[in-house]
């Protein structure tokens, strides 16, 4: 028994061969039964009987020959297939012959699979997507964890990953990388920004990822002055016109002479997908960065083979627990957390793409629930068709599959066309996302074909499963005697249509809700005021080169020193914009920086570990009056505020509200220390000015101090800089600023370059497209709940509509005879709208319970409004049953047109 | 069992199966001879036996059947356990 179960290979192939050989098969099969009968026959004859004689003997001991061959053909071939390909056939004619029917469900089907295979795939290549690098799972960050936040993930302090590469042991190598950063090409003669990832020269090799060309860093490599950088392949084709002779070409990056050595191949770039042109190597363990305080680099470990993520994680935690002791002052509390790189780099976008997905799901299954309904409203109309095949002798069985052979074959229609669908979706996706990560990556590759075909599937069983059983349930006897009437429906079959188009409804409304809650709340960021005004103010931003003859480093440690040329550069530059026709104001102002401690002179110093914080930022003394910030106390900064003059500060008013609730402030003096240097002269606050919102969804002000830029110290610690360096140049124009923003720009950029050609002007827009920018991500949410619950609302009005119409058609009879005994058409109107309006009020109700407790995953995404906002819910609540009624109303109107003689004579 | 017993002396076409089986049992298990040919189109698909066509002695086309190493081995599997049934049955009756 075991031998031939082993051999079922040989048995397919036999079988295909016969297949494909049929008539060849047939004749042979004939051929050996006459060659049998043949031998009897004449050995018969041999024993004495006559020609006929012989031949009934040889027939009846043979038996039933056309029996046989059924038995044999049977056996060579694949009846089950062959019967499931006549019902596809059968499927296929019988659709082609309902158009109507076909379109709106393939329609619905392929919307619904779309839409999911849409949001799969862009899932799919965030989530789903192994990094690609070789052996990726064994790829890890490590994060470090604040001092009593278990949970936080911080970057490293540099020197501190440099330590853990030394001292693990569980991991093959750990290197550091920053993200990408803009970084300019002062010196180069070209006023352009390179995009550069600052990475620690075993980055490289630790990936997995060899050169295009030349080679990568060496572990030496990571000086000051000169230094060496590997550029992307992109990078290579656009500055560089894919010259196969670029290595040992050198320009300047930050100021800094950097040689080419290595060209990347095509597809090594960012995390994340934006442009990244060039590699900049760092020495971890460069005196500069020995006092530990730079946390802007990222730490990833490449597992040993067999090792795993707890062993590692237990390792780093020994390792942290060292660090703390030899480092108390920068590591206390400080701890390390191992998760891998994928998790660490796109988990966040689960939070973003599962409601979608949710969303999206919530589409599928109204149009499920649309094709189901529909396909029961057929079967009814077919049920003569099913019990006169039914006493045909047709099984249960074979009528249920012929139904989930049409469903299956809507089904695989509307993955078809779903599948066209996910390419026009992923294109609108891209579109409305903007600078989604990743965004060009998506595409419709073999797991969302795979995931396609999956719902496409599971939606044919799903929208065919119920109409099958019913039609299987079906009497046979009383379908075949009510003949080809299609009197009333069963009750069962009634109150399943009623619960499905319920259901419908209350999909439809948790969508509903979601998109309204969306626009709420972009409406009201919209409507957010910004605490100064942002009409005709276009904004710009550059940053000074890190570099001679700007910045001096001081030998030894980690300090940096602006030269006057910054100040004087600044100066110059307002001073020529100012002046420039057209420019009401300008000012200028630093990026927001919240790692300011203080003290208050005269007050007692706080615990250390509540030391008061603020915001700090550097301005001109002329930006208040360009962003036209109201001042609430005292003075703004004024052109008397020069480095030799006492130091002034300017603070806001949740500063005074937390740290001087029952005094004055105006006069107090502060000290203001940052993680990375202490201030020796004290700043004294000379006014207080109106909060301030740095983007529309700022929730919370922050205390700011705001300050001069000419009265700043001249050293930075540990790239701190930059924060002095870079700036944003806000120019309030003196009319309406959309006829002249261009000339304004250009004029702009003109005065840069007659300051210093080489200096690279990036970000100009005005600031209301600055801040719409700054709710792109819930506009962009907003959008997209938006379009899936418009579908959701017409395939719900299509089933609504569907539903009433056939149940106006089923009762035609019923009402006919009401209108015969006198019934009037406002209350045959009443009768059909009556029971639209129940049936979608209680899918309001349903789809309300539901929507409580399923908005409250997109409750991040919401401004201004709360997960339960009553006035949507109410909206929605009461618009929705609407849109019923008018769905329902054409139904309606038919059922008052029913002829009474017309409907009783088909009695 | 029988079919593939009767092939182990070589390659046969169906009606010398069926007469040798007569033959050799004396017509004791005589049935329908039809039923012989289900039986060898099974063992073929099962990968027991393999059919190719030939002449016979009467210079006619005939289907000769052939054992394979499957069906020599499927063969043996079926005549043990037959002779344990066998065996089985004889303790029963005697006892």
């Amino acid at each position: 028994m075991s031998a031939w179960r082993t051999n079922t290979c040989p048995h397919i192939w036999l079988r295909l061969k016969a297949l494909i050989h049929r008539r060849a098969f047939d004749r042979d099969l004939e051929d050996e039964i006459n060659f049998h009968l043949a031998m009897r026959e004449r050995k018969q004859q041999n024993l004495g009987l006559g020609a006929d004689a012989a031949r009934y003997a040889t027939r009846r001991r043979f038996g039933n020959v056309t029996l046989l061959k059924e038995d044999i053909r049977e056996m060579w071939t694949f009846a089950v297939f062959e019967t499931l390909w006549q019902d596809v056939c059968y499927a296929a004619r019988t659709l082609r012959k309902s158009p109507a029917f076909l379109v709106v469900v393939v329609l619905s089907l392929a919307l619904g699979i779309g839409a999911n295979s849409t949001i799969f795939s862009v899932l799919n290549m965030l989530m789903y997507r192994p990094l690609p690098y070789p052996q990726p799972d064994r790829l890890m960050a490590i994060w470090e964890t604040e001092t009593g936040r278990e949970t936080s993930s911080e970057p490293p302090a540099i020197a501190d990953g440099a330590d853990w590469k030394k001292q693990s042991h569980i991991f093959e190598d750990i290197a550091l990388t920053s993200y990408t950063e803009p970084t300019p090409l002062a010196g180069s003669g070209v006023a352009e920004q390179a995009s550069a990832q600052f990475v620690t020269p075993n980055f490289f090799r630790l990936l997995g990822v060899s050169p295009m060309f030349g080679r990568v860093f060496t572990a030496a490599e990571a000086q000051d002055l000169t230094q060496t950088v590997v550029i992307s392949s992109a990078y290579w084709k656009r500055r560089f016109n894919s010259d196969s002779k670029v290595v040992g070409k050198s320009f300047k990056v930050s100021g800094v002479l950097s040689t080419i050595v290595g060209v990347m191949p095509p597809g090594f770039g960012s995390f994340f997908g934006e442009r990244l042109d060039l590699w900049v190597p760092i020495d971890a363990e460069s005196a500069r960065y020995s006092e530990r305080k730079d946390h802007w680099l990222i730490a990833i470990g490449r597992l040993k083979p067999d090792a795993t993520e707890s062993q590692a994680q237990l390792e780093m935690g020994v390792i942290a627990h060292r660090l703390e002791q030899a480092w108390p002052a920068t590591n206390k509390g400080v701890g390390a957390k191992v998760v891998p790189l994928h998790e660490a780099l796109y988990g966040w976008a689960g939070r973003y793409l599962y409601p979608l997905l949710g969303a999206v799901l919530c589409v599928l299954l109204i149009a499920c629930v649309n094709a189901t309904n529909l396909l029961q409203a057929r079967i009814e109309t077919r049920r003569h068709e099913f019990a006169l095949r039914a006493s045909l002798g047709a099984g249960r069985g074979r009528l249920m599959r012929q139904l989930l052979v049409e469903s299956g074959l809507l089904g695989l229609a509307g993955g078809a066309l779903g599948t066209a669908l996910t390419f026009a979706g992923i294109r609108l996706f891209r579109a409305l996302a903007e600078d989604f990560p990743n965004i060009d990556s998506v595409t419709v590759d073999i797991r969302v074909l795979l995931f396609t075909l999956a719902v496409s599937f599971a939606t044919a069983i799903l929208v065919g499963s119920a109409p099958a059983f019913q039609a299987a349930r079906a009497d046979s006897n009383l379908a075949l005697r009510e003949g080809r009437r299609g009197a009333t429906t069963g009750i069962a079959g009634r109150r399943t249509r009623h619960m499905l188009a319920v259901s419908e409804i209350a999909l439809a409304m948790v969508l509903l809700v979601g998109a309204g809650l969306m626009i709420n709340s972009v409406l009201r960021l919209q409507q957010v005021n910004p605490g100064f005004d942002p009409a005709n103010v276009l904004r710009f931003e550059f940053t000074v080169a890190e570099a001679a003859p700007y910045v001096e480093r001081l030998p030894g440690g980690d300090i940096e020193r602006v030269t006057p040329l910054v100040t004087a550069f600044y100066r110059q530059l307002l001073d020529k914009v100012t002046v420039t026709p057209g420019v009401e104001s300008a000012g200028m102002i630093t990026p927001f920086d919240f790692e300011r401690t203080f003290s208050v002179l005269g007050h007692p110093a706080p615990p250390p570990d509540k030391t008061p914080m603020t915001g700090f930022r550097e301005i001109s003394s002329t930006l208040f009056r360009t962003l036209r910030i109201p001042l609430k106390k005292g003075r703004y900064l004024s052109g008397s505020d020069l480095p030799g003059a006492p130091w002034a500060a300017v603070v806001n008013e949740t500063f005074v509200r937390r740290y001087f609730p029952n005094e004055d402030p105006i006069g107090q003096r502060l000290l203001l220390r940052s993680s990375d240097l202490d201030e020796k002269q004290t700043r004294q606050i000379v006014g207080v000015v109106g909060d301030v919102k740095r983007y529309l969804g700022d929730r919370r002000p922050e205390p700011m101090v705001y300050t001069s830029y000419l009265q700043q110290g001249s050293d930075y610690r540990g790239g701190s800089i930059e924060s002095h360096l870079s700036q944003t140049l806000m120019v309030r124009s003196a009319s309406n600023l959309d006829k002249q923003a261009t000339s304004l720009a250009a004029a702009v950029k003109k005065a840069v370059a007659e300051l210093n050609p080489d200096q690279p002007v990036t970000g100009i827009m005005t600031t209301e497209q600055y801040f719409a920018r700054s709710i792109g991500d819930s506009r962009f949410y907003a959008h997209l709940l938006e379009i899936f619950a418009l579908i959701a609302l017409l395939l719900a009005a299509i089933g609504i509509y569907g539903s009433m119409s056939y149940s106006v058609t089923e009762r035609t009879h019923e009402i006919g005879i009401r209108v015969a005994l006198g019934a009037q058409r406002a209350s045959i109107l009443r009768l059909v709208t009556g029971l639209g309006l129940k049936l979608s009020c209680m899918g309001v109700g349903v789809g309300m319970a539901l929507a409580l407790c399923l908005t409250r995953v997109i409750d991040r995404f919401l401004f201004g409004v709360t997960a339960t906002d009553p006035v949507t819910f109410a909206v929605v609540g009461l618009g929705l049953p609407g849109i019923a009624l008018v769905a329902c109303f054409m139904p309606a109107r038919r059922a008052t047109k029913v002829d009474p003689m017309v409907a009783l004579r088909h009695e | 069992m029988l079919v593939l017993k009767t092939l182990t002396r070589g390659a046969m076409h169906g009606y010398a199966i069926a007469e040798f089986i007569e033959q050799t049992t004396d017509d004791m298990l005589r049935v329908e001879e039809g039923a012989l040919y289900p039986a060898l189109h099974r063992l073929e698909l099962r990968g027991s036996l393999t059919a190719e066509w030939g002449v016979s002695e009467n210079n006619r086309r005939a289907r000769y059947y052939r054992l394979t190493a499957a069906g020599r081995r499927q063969l043996g599997e079926e005549s043990a356990r037959w002779d344990r049934m066998a065996a089985a049955i004889a303790r029963i009756m005697e006892a």
